[in-house]
C-alpha cells in the first residue's frame, strides 16, 4: 500500500512535469504562429491611421528585429513578472494603462482590440463561457449516460433504435442549423424566448431565459455522439462472458447492469466526455455567434479576424491549460476507475 | 429678420431662387449656411416663389415620457472621438453625450446647435460663430468659446490624425515639411482659429469657403471638454443630453439621461447600445423577440425577414453612401490612367444596382458624386463600353488584357457583391481580377497600402465633402494616394464657390477628370435604411445614420 502511495506520488510529479514541458512547447508554437500571421505587430499594435515613422520607432523599441526565441523568452518574461511590459513604457505614449502595474505575474499584454489589459477582457468572457459550458456539461453528462446505458443494455431493442436514430439526428445538424430552427419556432413562431442572449438583465427578458436556447443547441449538437460512445461500450460490456455468467447464474438483469456492467462500460467514455470541456470552451464559437452571446469563443474569433496577437496567445494559452488539466484528470480517473492500469 | 442684410450672397441665392436656377430646399441649404436662421430661410423661400413652403417641424412634439431605449449597434472602441472612422457605430455612442457646434438635419440643412448663429464676410472667408447662452456643461461648468476652439485647433494637429484635416485642410492649412523630414501641416495663420469674446470664436480662412457650418457637423468634430484631453469614456463630461455610465467593448453601452440638459427636458430615462455581433440574424432574432427596439442601419440581407415582422416600422433615405474600387495609381498597372480608365468603361452599374443592391439604390458614375448631393453636375452620360475598355488597355500596352487582385473586406456583404459582379463584368474586356476576401479589421489595417481595394464611404452632404476628404492630394484618407494638381485647385475653388450654378461647372469638372483620370470605379450609391419597433416615436433616418437619442420618445 505504502509503496502504491509513493508510485502514486511520483507518477503525478512525472505528469505535472511533462505538463509544464507541453504548456511550454504548446505557448512557444502559438507565440511562433502570432508573430508570423500578416502585418507587423507594431502597426497592429498601433492601428491603421498611425504614422509609417511612429510604427517604425514602436518597431525598433519592441525590439521586433531580434530573433524569435529572444522575442519568446521576453515575451515569457513579461508573461512571468520578471519583466515589465514593454508596451507600457510612458515614452511609447500608447496610453496602454494597467492598474496592475507594468510588472506582475499573469501579464498577458495588452489587448489591440479592446484597448484594454488582456486580463481585464478575458476573464469575464471565459466565466460567460464557463457558464453556458458548465449548465451544457451538467445536461449532456447525465442525459447521454442514461440514454447510451438504456440504448446499450439490450442491443438492438426498440429503446437502442430509436435512441441512436435521435442520436444520429442531433449530431449531424450543424449548431448553426439548429439554432436558426429553435429561433424560428420558439421565438418567432410561440415568442417564449428571447432570440438573442447578450446576457443585459434589461432586454426584457431575465438572464435565465437567454441561456435556454444555446444550452439546448450545445446539448443537441453534443449528446447525439457521447450516447453512441457510451452504448457501443455498453453494449460490448454486456457481450462479455462474465456478464453471460452472471444472467445465467440468476441475478437479477437490473442488478447485473448497475453491479457488473455499468462500471466498466465508463472506463471507455470517461475521456471522451473530459474531451468535451475542451470542446465546449473554445468549441462554441458557432453558438455564440448564432446568439450574440458575449464569450470566449466570440472574442478569439474577434481576436483572430483583428490580428490583436496578446488576446489570441492568452486566449490559446488558457485553452491549452484547460485541455491538459481536463487530460490530467482524465488519466488519474481513468486509473481509478480501471484497477488493471497503472499510472506508472 | 433683422441680420438679413448682414447675410452676402443673399440677393444672388434670391435671384437663383426667382428664376429657378436652384431650388428651395437648395435655397433653404444655402441661406442657412451662410448664417441665416432656417426658419428665416424657409419663409424667405415662399416669400420669392409665392407658395407656401412649411419647414418639417422641428418642435418637438409631445413624446411619451420615461423607458429605456435599446439599440442594435456594434460596440467599438469609441476612446478617440477627434479620429474616429465609422460614424455609425462609435459617433453614435459619443454622440449622446458630446455634441457638435452645428447640425445638418435630414434635408441637409444646417441649422444651430451649439452655436446659436453665424455670420460670414462678402469674401466667404471669415466666418463669426455665436455660442447659444446658458450652455452648461453635464459637470457644471459653462460651454464657452474657448472649449469650442481648443477642439477647433485639436483636429487640426497632425500628431490627432482626425480626419477633419481632409475637409478643412484647403483652406486652415499649410503644408510644411516636419522636423523628421516628412510632410506634415500647420494651421495656416496665428489668428485663423480665434477667440473673440468668451462666446464668439471666429474662424479666419485662406480661401473662401462656404461648408464651414457644415464641417462643423462632420462626426469627427464632437466638441469635448478641454480637461479631458481628447479621450472619451465612462463618466466623460459632455454637454448632451445622456451621460455614459457603462461600456463593455464587444457587448454593450449603457446612457443614462442628464436631468439638467441645457437643451429641456430628454423624454427617454436612458439608452443601451447593444452589439449583438457579425452574424445579422442575430439582430434579426433580438428584434422578432423585442429584446431590441431598432438598429442603427439594417443591412439589405436582413430586409425581407425585418420587413415581415408587424410590430416594426420601415425607415429609408437616399443617400451617397457607396463603396468605391480604389487603384494606387503608384502601383502597376493602375499607374497608367488608361488602365484605370478601361475599369471603368467595362464596369455595368446599372447591373450591380441589382444584383448587389436588390434595386435598393442608384447607379453610379465612377466619380463619387451622388444625386443625392445638391452640387452634384450632370455630365455626359458614361455608359458601359467594352470595346473602348479593349483599345484603351491595347494603348496601355496591354493587348492580351492585364491582370491584378483586388482586397475585399467581408464585413459588408453588399460590398462583396459588388465586387463579385464587377470582376464578372471587367472579364469580358480581358480585364482579369482575382478577389482576395479580408475580414474587416484586418482590411482596415492596409485599407490605404493594398494596390485595390473595396472601401465603404458614409454619406457627406456635399460632394465636394466627400472629393475633399478622399482625393485631395496628402489627406490621411485619401487611400488611393491620388494626387493631381489641377484636381486640388479646382476642387479649392469649388469649395469657395456660393454661386450653386457656377459651383457645378466646377463639380462638373472635377466629375471629369474623376472618370479620364481618377483612381475609382465606382457603379453604385445604396439607400440606407432601417427598422424601428412602433413604440419608437420621434425617430427619423438620418442620411448618415446618425442617431440622437434627444429626440426620441418610447411608447410603453
Amino acid at each position: 500500500m505504502g509503496e502504491r502511495g509513493v508510485n502514486m506520488i511520483q507518477a503525478i510529479g512525472k505528469k505535472l512535469l511533462t505538463t509544464v514541458l507541453t504548456l511550454l512547447a504548446a505557448s512557444f508554437l502559438v507565440f511562433a504562429t502570432a508573430e508570423f500571421s500578416p502585418g507587423n505587430v507594431a502597426r497592429k499594435t498601433l492601428g491603421p491611421f498611425a504614422s509609417q515613422q511612429s510604427v517604425d520607432i514602436l518597431y525598433e523599441r519592441l525590439q521586433l528585429n531580434d530573433p524569435l526565441p529572444i522575442r519568446y523568452a521576453r515575451w515569457l518574461g513579461v508573461l512571468l513578472g520578471l519583466k515589465a511590459d514593454p508596451l507600457q513604457d510612458p515614452v511609447l505614449k500608447l496610453d496602454f494603462k494597467d492598474p496592475r502595474g507594468d510588472q506582475y505575474f499573469g501579464n498577458f499584454g495588452y489587448s489591440t482590440l479592446y484597448k484594454a489589459p488582456v486580463n481585464d477582457v478575458i476573464w469575464g468572457r471565459l466565466a460567460n463561457t464557463g457558464l453556458l459550458a458548465g449548465l451544457a456539461f451538467a445536461i449532456i453528462v447525465p442525459l447521454s449516460l442514461s440514454l447510451g446505458i438504456l440504448a446499450g443494455m439490450r442491443e438492438g431493442g426498440p429503446l437502442d433504435r430509436s435512441i441512436s436514430i435521435f442520436g444520429i439526428v442531433t449530431t449531424s445538424i450543424p449548431e448553426f442549423a439548429s439554432g436558426v430552427f429553435l429561433v424560428a419556432v420558439f421565438v418567432v413562431w410561440l415568442g417564449w424566448l428571447p432570440g438573442t442572449s447578450p446576457l443585459a438583465g434589461s432586454t426584457g427578458w431575465p438572464v435565465w431565459t437567454q441561456l435556454v436556447l444555446p444550452v439546448t443547441v450545445l446539448v443537441l449538437y453534443d449528446s447525439g455522439y457521447l450516447i453512441r460512445m457510451v452504448r457501443g461500450s455498453m453494449a460490448e460490456v454486456m457481450a462479455k462472458p462474465y456478464i453471460r455468467t452472471a444472467i445465467l447464474k440468476g441475478l437479477p438483469f437490473r442488478e447485473v447492469v448497475t453491479r457488473h456492467a455499468m462500471r466498466n462500460a465508463m472506463i471507455a467514455p470517461f475521456t471522451v466526455i473530459l474531451l468535451q470541456i475542451n470542446f465546449l470552451i473554445s468549441g462554441v464559437v458557432v453558438t455564440e455567434l448564432v446568439f450574440a452571446y458575449p464569450g470566449f469563443g466570440r472574442m478569439i474569433l474577434d481576436a483572430s479576424l483583428f490580428g490583436d496577437i496578446a488576446l489570441i496567445e492568452a486566449a490559446t494559452l488558457i485553452a491549452l491549460v484547460v485541455a491538459i488539466t481536463t487530460q490530467f484528470l482524465g488519466d488519474l480517473g481513468y486509473a481509478l476507475l480501471n484497477p488493471q492500469i497503472r499510472l506508472s | 429678420m433683422s441680420n438679413d442684410k448682414k447675410i452676402p450672397h443673399i440677393d444672388k441665392l434670391s435671384r437663383q431662387l426667382a428664376d429657378k436656377t436652384m431650388d428651395r430646399r437648395e435655397f433653404v441649404r444655402y441661406a442657412a449656411l451662410l448664417g441665416m436662421a432656417a426658419p428665416a430661410a424657409y419663409a424667405l423661400a415662399g416669400s420669392i416663389t409665392g407658395e407656401p413652403f412649411a419647414p418639417p417641424a422641428s418642435a418637438q412634439t409631445t413624446l411619451p415620457k420615461g423607458g429605456i431605449l435599446r439599440i442594435g449597434n456594434r460596440v467599438k472602441e469609441i476612446k478617440s472621438p477627434h479620429s474616429y472612422s465609422w460614424g455609425g457605430y462609435d459617433s453614435n455612442m459619443s454622440r449622446q453625450v458630446l455634441e457638435y457646434l452645428t447640425y445638418t438635419d435630414i434635408d441637409g440643412v444646417t441649422k444651430p446647435y451649439l452655436c446659436e448663429s453665424w455670420t460670414v464676410s462678402d469674401d466667404l472667408k471669415t466666418w463669426t460663430f455665436k455660442i447659444r447662452k446658458g450652455i452648461k456643461w453635464r459637470k457644471g461648468s459653462d460651454f464657452t468659446a474657448e472649449h469650442a476652439v481648443w477642439n477647433l485647433k485639436r483636429v487640426l494637429d497632425p500628431a490627432v490624425g482626425s480626419s477633419m484635416i481632409g475637409l478643412m485642410k484647403g483652406y486652415l492649412l499649410n503644408e510644411k515639411t516636419g522636423a523628421d523630414g516628412k510632410a506634415t501641416t500647420e494651421i495656416w495663420a496665428p489668428n485663423a482659429i480665434e477667440i473673440v469674446d468668451p462666446l464668439t470664436f471666429r474662424i479666419n480662412c485662406k480661401v473662401p469657403q462656404v461648408a464651414v457650418p457644415e464641417h462643423l457637423f462632420h462626426y469627427p468634430m464632437a466638441i469635448m471638454h478641454p480637461s479631458e484631453n481628447g479621450v472619451f469614456g465612462v463618466g466623460s463630461d459632455g454637454t448632451g443630453a445622456f451621460e455614459l455610465t457603462e461600456f463593455e467593448l464587444g457587448k454593450k453601452a449603457v446612457f443614462k439621461k442628464n436631468p439638467n440638459y441645457w437643451g429641456g427636458a430628454v423624454a427617454l430615462d436612458g439608452m443601451e447600445h447593444i452589439d449583438t455581433g457579425d452574424d445579422p440574424t442575430a439582430a434579426i432574432a433580438a428584434l422578432a423577440s423585442k429584446q431590441l427596439h431598432g438598429l442603427v442601419f439594417a443591412d439589405p440581407i436582413q430586409y425581407e425577414a425585418l420587413k415581415a415582422q408587424p410590430h416594426l416600422a420601415f425607415y429609408d433615405v437616399a443617400t451617397a453612401e457607396t463603396a468605391v474600387m480604389r487603384m494606387r495609381p503608384d502601383a502597376k498597372p493602375f499607374d497608367n490612367p488608361k488602365v484605370r480608365k478601361a475599369l471603368r468603361l467595362a464596369s455595368d452599374p446599372a447591373a450591380t444596382v441589382k444584383i448587389a443592391l436588390q434595386g435598393l439604390g442608384l447607379g453610379g458614375e465612377h466619380h463619387h458624386c451622388s444625386p443625392a448631393h445638391p452640387d452634384y453636375a450632370k455630365i455626359a452620360p458614361f455608359p458601359r463600353d467594352v470595346a473602348g475598355a479593349k483599345k484603351l488597355l491595347a494603348e496601355a500596352g496591354f493587348p492580351n488584357g492585364v491582370d491584378g487582385e483586388i482586397f475585399c473586406p467581408t464585413d459588408n456583404p453588399w460590398i462583396q457583391t459588388m465586387v463579385e459582379a464587377s470582376v464578372e463584368q471587367w472579364k469580358e474586356a480581358g480585364i482579369r481580377i482575382k478577389i482576395t476576401l479580408m475580414p474587416g479589421a484586418q482590411y482596415w489595417d492596409v485599407w490605404t497600402k493594398v494596390p485595390f481595394g473595396a472601401t465603404i464611404w458614409y454619406h457627406r452632404p456635399l460632394s465636394i465633402m466627400c472629393l475633399g476628404l478622399a482625393y485631395r492630394t496628402g489627406v490621411p484618407w485619401n487611400e488611393s494616394g491620388y494626387s493631381n494638381k489641377e484636381f486640388d485647385e479646382i476642387l479649392t475653388v469649388a469649395e469657395g464657390t456660393v454661386d450653386l450654378a457656377k459651383r457645378k461647372e466646377l463639380v462638373a469638372k472635377l466629375e471629369k477628370i474623376m472618370q479620364d483620370d481618377g483612381p475609382i470605379v465606382q457603379p453604385i450609391f445604396r439607400s440606407t435604411f432601417t427598422f424601428m419597433d412602433k413604440k419608437v416615436k420621434g425617430f427619423t433616418m438620418h442620411p448618415t445614420n446618425y442617431l440622437f437619442g434627444w429626440k426620441i420618445g418610447l411608447e410603453a
